[in-house]
């Protein structure tokens, strides 16, 4: 599944961005946008319900979620195209609510770029500026600087309709740097491009916005580009965000169970809480857990990704790891870049917590079924070579890490 | 088929145009009743080209961008007088305006003639070409991308300069293509303006009645002449509406 391989190379590059020498610095920055309490109505259905966040100088926020969760809706609010229930948004200080869209000063980046078909290029990026009456020295001037931050000298007397979506994309970008936003709004930005130019476009992206400092807030439905461009991600879900936070966290500690199941493929297993464990099966994960949310006894899930699961044919656990359970090969399969192996734990493993919660898909089984339970493990290359593991061996099974969330989420997290 | 039901006619006007060779045909374009019935036609059917686009415009405008309780209704009484025919037009405005009609009743002790006048002839045309510019402009508006507008007015401009270098570019060919149309249908009206125009030689009588006037008198050259023309002014507008729709819809 190209999914999960995408997921993988996003997490290294997760990693990557770790390391603290290019960790952005944002967290004490400046408020460039906030959005306060915003929730949106359509007649009577509620789309939006209590959307807060900010975004500081210079990072880039990223809404991710899936098609009809709102972040649309949510984009338009902040740019001025639509108008809040309640709620205000906050553009560098400045309450904006009341002021309409031309009056805002923010670039909106539209998925068809909404480039102005009958000007040339130039006339397109030197718009905002013609409209606010510069002169005309002053606006070539802009506009030659523009042209050769977004590398387009060469195209300045094209039509939009000869230009590549790329290019296309850098004339709008350009467009509203010119007249200086106070923040950049991006509606899908590689929806109708290919996988191949969309990757590409991505660091082409977040390279111009690190030089030009501008504040972003994107949109998107694809996780792997919301791990890639955003210093931070918010996961909107049905009108409200369940989490928001760095790429690492969202992608690590997930809040939800929806959160953990958006980002990427997710294992889930029942538990119940025995001071500072939770016990799945015979197994105990030890766990630093927050008293007042947990309470003794308490069934809970574990939630945990593919490539947190170690696999090995002795029963030596490395340090740190959480022995889980043993377990038998049902099917191995290579998928490009990793190994991929669907495991059936051994009974007793998965069947700890005896609630008769039917809401919860595991457990919507006859008992029998219950007992025995699927995961998905991933392995790297070079250990797939190193100890090769075949359909119907038995082998005993470790996670790294785990998330541990209550059984029954009733409100999601709202913070 | 089109032989004999399209082009032999168009043909026949001009070989008996020219049988007594172009000195006589000359002559009788010349003539001061027929220059000034051509002058009159294009000059009526000019004003009545630009009322009728710009008010396509705005209607267009409204009719796609506004979603109002009976707009369905308004639209096809905009498109109403394509169905209706032009001498009912002219009567119905001769109820309307002429001495004793509903409102020209009122401005008759004024002093204030609007029937047999060349604004009577105006008002003919406007009446009968009405939809036409609107049908040709309200598609491009119902079709034109959102976004671009929303564009603009992100990017800061007010809606009047949205309109006029975002919106206005994009319908350049339907507004060229809806006033070719109008000035064509209008230069060549002749059921309503025969009631409303009075049909006064050297004052009333555009080019069409001039046909009309001058064969009732017998003088087949004379109105021979001025078919031609407008037979002419006809193939040139439509050329232009055919062979410049490329060129119009550059985007």
């Amino acid at each position: 599944m190209s999914t999960e391989e995408n997921v993988l190379k996003a997490k290294q590059k997760l990693i990557e961005d770790h390391d603290p020498s290019t960790a952005s610095t944002t967290a004490s920055a400046q408020k460039a946008t906030s959005v306060v309490g915003v929730s949106k109505r359509f007649g009577k259905t509620s789309v939006l319900e209590n959307i807060s966040f900010d975004v500081a100088e210079g990072e880039a926020l990223v809404l991710l979620g899936a098609s009809g969760s709102g972040k649309t809706t949510i984009l338009r609010i902040i740019a001025g195209l639509e108008q809040p229930y309640t709620g205000h948004v906050i553009l560098h200080g400045r309450d904006v609510t009341e002021l309409p869209a031309r009056e805002r000063g923010v670039g909106v980046i539209f998925q068809s770029y909404a480039l102005f078909p009958k000007m040339t290029v130039e006339k397109n990026i030197g718009y905002g500026l013609k409209i606010r009456k510069r002169r005309r020295k002053e606006i070539r001037e802009t506009v030659n600087e523009l042209l050769s931050l977004v590398q387009l000298e060469e195209h300045r007397k094209k039509f939009p309709s000869q230009l590549s979506g790329g290019q296309q994309q850098r004339v709008a970008i350009a467009r509203t740097l010119a007249y200086k936003p106070e923040v950049l709004l991006f509606d899908e930005p590689f929806g109708a491009l290919d996988t191949q130019t969309r990757v590409h476009l991505r660091r082409e992206i977040r390279a111009l916005l690190r030089k030009v400092n501008v504040p972003a807030i994107f949109i998107t439905h694809d996780q792997e580009e919301a791990l890639e461009l955003g210093d931070r991600v918010a996961v909107i879900y049905k009108g409200h965000i369940e989490q928001i936070g760095t790429p690492f966290e969202i992608y690590n500690q997930p809040a939800t169970e929806y959160v953990a199941t958006f980002l990427g493929a997710a294992n889930i297993l029942e538990g119940v809480v025995r001071n500072n464990s939770v016990e799945v099966g015979p197994a105990r994960l030890s766990v630093q857990l927050d008293k007042q949310k947990f309470k003794d006894g308490e069934c809970v899930k574990i939630i945990f990704r593919p490539e947190d699961v170690s696999l090995s044919k002795t029963d030596f656990v490395r340090p740190g790891h959480h022995k889980l359970s043993t377990a038998v090969i049902e099917e191995v399969s290579f998928v490009g870049a990793y190994e991929r192996l669907r495991l059936q734990l051994d009974k007793g493993a998965a069947d700890t917590c005896t609630t008769d919660d039917s809401a919860f898909f595991l457990t919507t089984e006859t008992p029998e079924a219950r007992s025995t339970q699927s995961i998905i493990a991933t392995r790297p290359k070079p250990e797939a070579t190193m100890t090769k593991l075949n359909a119907g061996e038995r082998v005993v099974v470790a996670i790294t890490s785990f998330t541990v969330l209550p059984l029954n989420q009733k409100q999601p997290n709202q913070k | 088929m089109m032989l004999p039901l399209v082009f032999l006619p168009l043909v026949s006007i001009f070989v008996f145009g020219m049988r007594n060779g172009l000195d006589k045909f000359w002559g009788a374009l010349t003539a001061q009743e027929a220059v000034f019935a051509l002058k009159l036609s294009m000059a009526t059917s000019f004003w009545a080209t630009v009322f009728n686009v710009l008010f396509g415009l705005f209607a267009a405008y409204v009719m796609s961008r506004y979603n109002f309780w009976g707009r369905n209704a308004l639209i096809v009484t905009i498109s109403l007088p394509t169905a209706i025919p032009t001498a009912v037009a002219g009567f119905a405005l001769l109820l309307l305006w002429g001495p004793y009609g509903t409102l020209g009743r009122f401005l008759a002790p004024h002093g204030i003639q609007v029937m047999f006048t060349a604004g009577a002839i105006i008002l003919a045309n406007i009446f009968v070409t009405f939809p036409l510019a609107f049908g040709v402009i309200k598609p491009v508006f119902d079709t034109m991308n959102r976004s671009l507008e929303e564009a603009s007015a992100t990017i800061g401009a007010t809606r009047w300069q949205t309109f006029w270098y975002v919106t206005l570019p994009s319908l350049r060919g339907a507004i060229v293509s809806g006033a070719l149309l109008t000035f064509a249908r209008a230069v060549g009206e002749f059921g309503s303006t025969i009631l409303v125009s009075g049909n006064l030689a050297g004052r009333t009588q555009t080019a069409p009645l001039y046909i009309f006037a001058k064969f009732n008198e017998g003088q087949i050259e004379a109105a021979n002449a001025i078919a031609i023309v407008l037979a002419l002014f006809s193939f040139l507008i439509f050329s232009v509406l055919f062979f410049a729709r490329d060129w119009l819809d550059v985007d």
